[in-house]
């Protein structure tokens, strides 16, 4: 800081230094002159006089001088700034809104370019991070344990492979449970990832070999930090994780967030402790697919080689075990995004957003176009005078650049300050989940030098319309009083053009914001196949505290009992997990009758465990049948409740009450003894899902959620059932607690955060277009004051006269309008991808946008044309 | 009615190196130098003289210096550089090929073509 501001007045007193000399050198000349031409016998007057003569001009002298020595270009870059900045500081008005505009424009791309960065350019925080690849089965994103460990040990085309999962886990640091998320991962985790301990040690592949025999964890850095105070005595210090002792090992390096980039865990355990961890073991089964799995390359080797070499494994493992790998195909894809099944939907939505980040920003430029045309227009005077007192063309050229670069760099600077506080807004936002879903985007150098490269872009691009204009100058012309343009007036100017585009894109903006609300309000209105609002909700993980089955029915039971007690329930009940949260269960199921029970012959079906009284409360209804009652317990013939679309495809019935169906060859059958209308499972834009319901006191699971519905607010319910959970066991840590419309925050997410940015998009479109309107409308008028003027005076009517000062513009606005229109027709894929059941194909949509841009329109031209209409004929014909 | 000639174009940097190479020199005295060295044969135009200077400084042909003239004056002193000396061997080569080539083609007469 010192040393630079040492240099930048060294500079400048120097250049004092020189300039100092040039004038005494010159001085002295003249006097030594003056002294000969006196002693020549002329007279001193006369000397002096002679002698500045035959110098001649001094000033223009030392220009010549200067540029002689080289000094003139950074004296005349100088000269441009202080000029522009001169400029810009005389009319204000424009600076702010072109400024602004602008900050807008660059603000949204960066941003946009960021999030991009950070989720589908940026590698995994590891060494080589090119080696990682995601392996997916079939475009599916897991695999078995089995087949992981089968894969791992037969491959000869990767040196390492890591299979994980993402857990969430009862810790217990001394003063109550909490529940954590993080990751169950093979012992050689981070020795395939290349991460090195910040504190500690890692586990390693001798730290997991047998089931349960290895109760260590690795803490995240930030885990280490908030729950543990930073404790420098951690390592080795023994926690109880789901109520049983586990060792700290080691502490992550604080940049280290796992293998996702959504995703932030906080704690590590050794995948041979998943049994204890969930509960229940799948590590021997081939036929679940719970592990994520990444393999790292070995140096040299191609993505095809390494592709070949695991799909030829996968054919011999389907041969071996065809029951569960039949069909088994593998495809490796970029790590961060759960392979191809994240990806291809971030990619799809991110490139549709920047496109139309892209567009808000070309909306900008062709607004600071026209309003910069429109400046150089009435500043066509002072550029004449400029070129007749003998300034060239290029110098004049410069200076505009100058000005449009210095106004654009204000610009980027700006929009990159806003970039940098939504970003850290988005960093520090925490998505209204149950589930620590979190995108880190850190602004850096690549993405500022993205934003400078866009404003230098823009500058020049909008410094084009004004520099035309410098082009054509004639100044002989303009100094005889002849406006810019009237000489050779061209019946469509560059500005018009612009004037159209911008109304277009703003067009095609704003019907993407209206096409995003009606996916919106689309979405919203779905029948999700429950009443959602009256239903408060609680969950726990009775595996957490170490229940066993009989002890965790028993507890369900009491807890249910407890809160339907509670004042103002009216219904209550409790299911393993509810629709549309993040908790998914599928299991395969067979007709009847059926014979092949390999898995892919199978019928895929979602299925919750619900208690009796569940549809009740939740309001879903039932179609056929009945709801489970308590007699549906271990004793009674295994029951089912189905929706609809399952009874169609396993049953073959619409009212397929009393069919039968199978979990498996040796399973004993299911009978079906309700059907309930369908409804939406995981997404609100998915295709009806086979869905079947087990009865609680049949099919335990830990996984608890409770349900109850009251005429009492909700808030005050959630507080009610906390109360009541923990007055029942102390130690039980609850999650996920408030309104069921709340829970489902996490589906109507991707409605939400489309609706937000295309409005985001539309409003700085929409006040782009009145900026851009305004400016044109308003100059018309105030080009022709006179005109107007005359024409009143000879009795022109006001419709006239509007007619006469706006008709251009509003030409120029309905074409633009049904060019936006048109475009967005085109667009209806682009927008399609970004929002949920959205198609620009609405006509209520269609005729949304066309209403909001003639109001656009209006609005903005309403202060130029009211300015025509008062004006005074006498006051404009005395004016200039 | 003064007589003398006009400089040619180009000439002046050569007359500057030239008036220099025979001593440093201040300003003014590089013009009374060339008026003396031609005979006031050649009117200088000092509008030129300054720009010409700086520019050769720039070139670095010549380099200059701050110190006390005759009469103990402060003045700004320029001397040939190595390079100037060199730039004044070849210029004043290439004139006196040209001096030489337009003598002989002014005093042809019809009877030599």
């Amino acid at each position: 800081m010192f040393a630079r501001a040492h240099r930048i007045w060294r500079a400048l007193t120097r250049r004092t230094t020189w300039e100092n000399e040039l004038e005494e050198e010159l001085r002295s000349h003249v006097e030594r002159r003056v002294e000969d031409l006196v002693r020549a016998g002329v007279a001193r007057d006369e000397s002096v006089r002679r002698a500045r003569m035959e110098l001649g001009g001094r000033e223009s002298y030392k220009e010549q001088c200067r540029e002689a020595h080289g000094l003139r270009w950074p004296d005349e870059v100088r000269q441009d700034l202080w000029y522009a900045a001169r400029t810009l500081r005389r009319s204000l008005g424009f600076t702010v809104v072109a400024a602004l505009s602008l900050a807008l424009g660059i603000g949204a791309n960066t941003v946009v370019f960021s999030v991009i960065r950070a989720l589908v350019l940026k590698p995994l925080p590891v060494p080589s991070p090119n080696e990682l690849y995601f392996i997916q089965a079939s475009n599916y994103p897991s695999l078995s344990f089995p087949n992981y460990r089968d894969i791992r040990d037969r491959n000869t085309t990767f040196s390492g492979f890591v299979a994980y999962r993402m857990a969430p886990m009862g810790l217990d640091t001394g003063g109550g449970a909490y529940r954590i998320w993080g990751y169950l991962a093979t012992g050689n985790y981070f020795d395939v990832l290349d991460v090195l301990p910040s504190k500690g040690r890692f586990f390693h592949a001798e730290d997991d070999r047998q089931p349960n025999a290895s109760p260590y964890a690795v803490l995240s850095y930030a885990c280490w930090q908030n729950r543990f105070a930073s404790d420098p005595n951690i390592v080795g210090r023994t926690i109880h994780i789901n109520s049983l002792p586990y060792t700290v090992l080691g502490v992550a390096p604080a940049g280290f967030r796992g293998t996702e980039l959504f995703y932030v865990p906080e704690i590590w355990v050794p995948m041979m402790m998943q049994p204890q961890i969930e509960g229940h073991s799948w590590l021997d089964r081939r036929g679940d697919s719970n592990s994520w799995v990444i393999g790292r390359v070995k140096p040299g080797m191609t993505v095809q080689q390494a592709e070949s070499n695991l799909n030829a494994l996968a054919t011999v493992l389907a041969k071996e075990f065809p029951e569960s790998n039949e069909g088994l195909r593998l495809s490796l894809a970029r790590p961060g995004l759960v392979g191809n099944m994240g990806r291809a939907p971030a990619e799809a939505l991110l490139g549709g957003v920047m496109i139309l980040a892209a567009l808000v920003l070309v909306a900008a430029c062709a607004n600071l176009a026209s309003l910069a045309g429109a400046r150089a227009a009435d500043r066509y005077r002072e550029i004449a005078i400029r070129l007749s007192i003998g300034a060239g063309r290029a110098r004049i050229l410069r200076q505009l650049l100058t000005e449009s670069i210095l106004l654009s760099l204000i610009g980027g600077a700006a929009g990159c300050g806003l970039a940098v506080v939504f970003l850290r807004l988005l960093s520090a936002w925490r998505a209204p989940l149950d589930f620590p879903l979190q995108v880190e985007v850190t602004p850096d150098g690549r993405v500022f030098a993205f934003a400078l490269f866009v404003s230098l872009v823009t500058g020049v691009l909008f410094s084009i319309a004004p520099a035309r204009q410098v082009w054509d100058a004639n100044p002989n012309e303009a100094l005889k009083g002849m406006p810019s343009g009237m000489g050779k007036r061209r019946r469509w100017a560059f500005r018009d053009f612009l004037l159209t585009a911008q109304v277009a894109l703003c067009c095609v903006l704003v019907t993407g914001c209206f096409v995003s609300l009606r996916g919106l309000a689309r979405a919203l209105a779905t029948p999700t196949g429950f009443q959602g609002r009256g239903v408060s909700v609680i969950g726990f993980d009775l595996a957490l505290v170490r229940y066993n089955q009989e002890d965790g029915q028993s507890f369900q039971r009491h807890a249910l009992e407890a809160v339907a007690q509670l004042p103002g329930v009216t219904d209550a009940a409790y299911a393993s997990s509810i629709p549309l949260s993040l908790d998914h269960s599928s299991t395969t199921v067979f007709p009847e009758g059926a014979v092949d029970f390999r898995d892919f012959k199978g019928i895929g079906a979602n299925y919750y465990d619900v208690s009796p009284g569940y549809f009740h409360t939740m309001g879903t209804r039932l179609v056929a049948g009945r709801e489970f009652t308590w007699h549906d317990d271990a004793r009674a013939q295994k029951v089912a409740i189905v929706n609809e679309t399952f009874a169609r495809k396993v049953a073959g019935a619409r009212d397929a009450v009393g069919r039968r169906f199978l979990y498996g060859r040796d399973e004993p059958p299911i009978e079906i003894v309700g059907v309930v209308e369908d409804g939406r499972y995981v997404t609100l834009a998915e295709d009806p899902t086979p869905v079947l319901f087990r009865p609680a006191p049949q099919s335990y699971n830990a996984t608890t959620v409770l349900a109850v519905r009251s005429s009492l607010p909700e808030g005050l319910m959630a507080a009610e059932m906390r109360r009541t959970i923990a007055a029942l066991d102390t130690r039980l840590p609850v999650y996920g607690v408030g309104s069921l419309m709340q829970m489902l925050g996490e589906a109507f997410l991707p409605a939400r955060a489309a609706t937000i940015a295309l409005s985001a998009f539309g409003l700085l479109a929409v006040m782009l277009a009145v900026t851009g309107i305004y400016g044109l409308a308003a100059y018309s008028v105030s080009r022709r004051v006179r005109e107007i003027g005359i024409r009143i005076a000879v009795g022109a009517q006001p419709w006239h006269v509007l007619q006469f000062v706006l008709g251009r513009t509003s030409l120029l606005l309905s074409i633009g309008l049904c060019v936006g229109l048109a475009l967005s027709l085109a667009a209806s894929q682009l927008l399609s991808s970004i929002v949920y059941q959205a198609s620009s194909r609405d006509p209520l949509v269609l005729l949304a946008a066309a209403l909001a841009m003639v109001l656009i329109g209006l609005g903005a031209a309403c202060a130029p044309a009211r300015r025509a209409l008062s004006i005074d004929p006498l006051r404009a014909l005395r004016h200039e | 009615m003064d007589r003398r000639a006009d400089l040619l174009p180009g000439t002046l940097d050569l007359l500057i190196l030239k008036a220099v190479s025979l001593g440093p020199q201040h300003g003014y005295g590089v013009l009374l130098r060339i008026e003396q060295i031609s005979g006031r044969g050649l009117r200088i135009e000092q509008g030129a003289l300054y720009p010409a200077l700086y520019r050769l400084e720039h070139k670095n042909l010549l380099e200059s210096k701050w110190g006390a003239s005759e009469n103990n004056r402060r003045a700004k002193f320029y001397r040939l550089t190595a390079a100037g000396r060199k730039q004044l061997r070849d210029e004043a080569d290439d004139w006196q090929k040209l001096v030489a080539a337009i003598k002989a083609a002014l005093s042809a007469r019809p009877a030599e073509v």
